[in-house]
């Protein structure tokens, strides 16, 4: 009976990053770093090799052309990361542009196997390899005696069992050409997209040899503690099947925290649903968001509310920032405007976890995608999609407001024709009865229930929502301009010009 | 500043054979920077240290003959041994600190006294500098 050859897993200390690659990073693998100048590549090769690097498992960070290594000495050291302590410890820095500049490729490996040798390191670092590259292609063997360079440097790292990282500057268009890319174990793409004015970055881990990674583009960011990854979120097929079945059982249902509104939605909200409560700017939307938020909390439930409308201080009510201040709901409130959804996600579910909160709310989809950065936004529906999807299937009931322009013809539920992916739909709107603004309300939609179709008034007063009396007497409502209805079935008496597709 | 301290008490307990001193300490020190930020990077931090000290010592060798490898030094060697054994400590001592000042401007104190660690051993700096011992 043979045993398999266990290949150790190392954690990167990149967050996120170790997700991405399955696990972390194959040991005694040949790893290339690629991207174009500005993505971030040394940065992620010296966050991993400080992570790493300890006395029984020493780094070689070799520098060649590119970044002369007193300047990225200079400002690598401004990371977090970066621990002096260990430099000339268990991490030393060799820099081989003389090699490089007055020998062939025998010198720099020799040189490169010398420094090894001597060092007998865990983890080897060469950046850039594109200065090494460069130098071949201008000489007449160039492009055979890179290849054998390479074959020969990764069969001396291997040997001497170090784990290897190439960095350098390629763009897209030169991966089949260079040799490099046939011979490493996995390779790491970062760049730099810019989309009208906003710049993603984005990892993609085009190769990896020995085990699965995730698949596709994923946001990153550079802060002053370095690269966090944000690891797309990929739907998993239990979680599909899931809300396709979901029905409400009957047994959990979450109140409203509105009186009249339960047994309008059918006794309350079923638990894991997505509510979208949509609605002209100023119907009270958030209000009826709040409400949500503050019955969890009565009942012990945290909540968090991602708010990407209102500031901190406009947060609407002393009764939201009285319970934002008691710890009791979180919130995630982004301003930038070159937002992932990958990352609100992540801080979401960050948060989610580390409160243990049962209710979300997200105020408002119009606002979110206004704050996303342009090429999320032109997939918003998707984007979105996913997002629910995941926060669902944590376990948390999430409320949604949208924003909807009253329009007195038609009756839509949402601009971006996402109302399919929720599970709930309440529709707010303003009526004009008497030469008065008045608010109806009524329930649309509740996956797998019974629920009132009522079109009710309510009110917003000091004591919060309340639900007031259907509007049996008239017709026409949603069309903003009811009018009173005869005694005769779905009968009308027009009242002036009056246009009604909804009776 | 310790590390200016440090290098003037190294240089203060040579009495004689000042230009050999001297020149192992330069030697151990390019060594290490050399290893780390290559020829090019030390050759010019070496000069600029040459010339911002010759204002004060204008016997100095201007650093304009580009040496190679292992004659790096030997026209500081012969500079100092032109000069009184005071002399020559003094103006060791200061090009030290100034080249040291450059290097610490540019990558912080805290990397270059590791730095100057590996180049003249824990000893030498912990003799003079017990602050650093746990660095």
């Amino acid at each position: 009976m043979s045993k398999k050859v266990i290949i150790r897993r190392l954690k990167t200390g990149v967050p996120g990053l170790d997700n991405l690659l399955g696990g972390g990073l194959p040991e005694l693998s040949f790893n290339l770093i690629a991207g174009t100048p500005g993505s971030g590549k040394t940065t992620l090769a010296q966050q991993i090799m400080f992570s790493q690097a300890n006395l029984d498992n020493r780094a070689l960070f070799f520098t060649v052309l590119g970044e002369p290594a007193l300047k990225m000495l200079r400002y690598q050291q401004q990371f977090p990361f970066f621990d002096i302590n260990k430099v000339n410890d268990s991490i030393r820095f060799v820099n081989l542009a003389a090699d490089l500049l007055e020998g062939d490729f025998d010198r720099v490996l020799s040189r490169i196997a010398e420094e090894v040798k001597d060092y007998a390191p865990s983890l080897v670092f060469v950046d850039s390899f594109r200065s090494v590259v460069q130098s071949a292609n201008q000489k007449e063997q160039g492009a055979a005696e890179l290849q054998r360079f390479i074959q020969q440097l990764v069969m001396q790292m291997t040997s001497w069992q170090a784990t290897t990282f190439l960095i350098g500057e390629y763009l897209m268009s030169e991966s089949d050409s260079s040799p490099v890319f046939t011979v490493a174990d996995s390779i790491l793409w970062l760049s730099q997209n810019l989309h009208r004015n906003s710049m993603i970055r984005k990892m993609q881990v085009v190769k990896m040899r020995g085990q699965s990674q995730s698949p596709g583009l994923h946001t990153f960011r550079i802060s002053d503690q370095g690269i966090q990854v944000f690891p797309r979120a990929i739907i998993e097929q239990g979680t599909t099947v899931e809300s396709a079945t979901k029905v409400a059982t009957g047994e959990e249902r979450v109140p409203m925290g509105i009186p009249g509104l339960d047994e309008m939605l059918g006794g309350g909200l079923p638990v894991r649903y997505s509510l979208l409560v949509v609605g002209p700017s100023g119907s009270g939307k958030t209000i009826l968001a709040t409400e949500f938020l503050a019955e969890g909390v009565r009942r012990g439930e945290p909540g968090v509310i991602a708010a990407f409308e209102k500031s901190p201080n406009q947060l609407l009510g002393n009764k939201l920032s009285a319970l934002i201040k008691a710890g009791q709901v979180g919130v995630i409130n982004t301003r930038s405007l070159d937002l992932s959804i990958d990352e609100t996600l992540h801080n979401l579910i960050e948060m989610i976890n580390r409160m243990q909160a049962k209710r979300v709310v997200i105020d408002s989809l119009s606002g979110f995608e206004l704050a996303l950065a342009p090429e999320f936004s032109e997939d918003f529906r998707g984007s979105l999609y996913r997002m629910v999807a995941e926060l669902t299937g944590m376990g948390v009931t999430i409320l949604m407001t949208s924003e909807l322009e009253d329009r007195y013809t038609d009756l839509r539920f949402s601009p971006f024709g996402s109302a399919f992916l929720a599970d709930a739909i309440i529709v707010l709107r303003y009526i004009e009865i008497e030469s008065q603004f008045k608010r109806v309300f009524s329930v649309v939609k509740v996956r797998g229930s019974q629920h009132s179709k009522d079109i009710r008034l309510f009110d917003v007063t000091d004591q919060g929502i309340i639900i007031g009396e259907t509007l049996s007497e008239y017709s026409g409502i949603m069309s903003g301009r009811p009018t009173v209805s005869d005694g005769n079935q779905g009968g009308q008496t027009a009242r002036g010009s009056n246009e009604h597709k909804w009776q | 500043m310790v590390r200016r301290r440090i290098i003037s008490d190294l240089m203060a307990q040579h009495t004689d054979k000042i230009a050999d001193a001297s020149i192992d300490l330069w030697e151990q020190m390019a060594t290490q920077i050399i290893l780390i930020v290559g020829e090019g990077g030390f050759n010019s931090l070496y000069a600029r240290s040459l010339f911002l000290t010759r204002s004060t010592f204008p016997w100095l060798p201007n650093g304009s003959v580009p040496a190679q490898a292992n004659q790096r030094f030997s026209e500081l060697k012969i500079s100092f041994e032109e000069q009184p054994p005071l002399q020559a400590n003094k103006a060791n001592s200061q090009l030290l600190i100034t080249f040291t000042d450059i290097l610490a401007s540019l990558i912080g104190e805290h990397l270059t006294i590791r730095i100057l660690r590996s180049a003249w051993g824990n000893d030498a700096l912990d003799r003079f500098g017990k602050e650093f011992k746990n660095e």
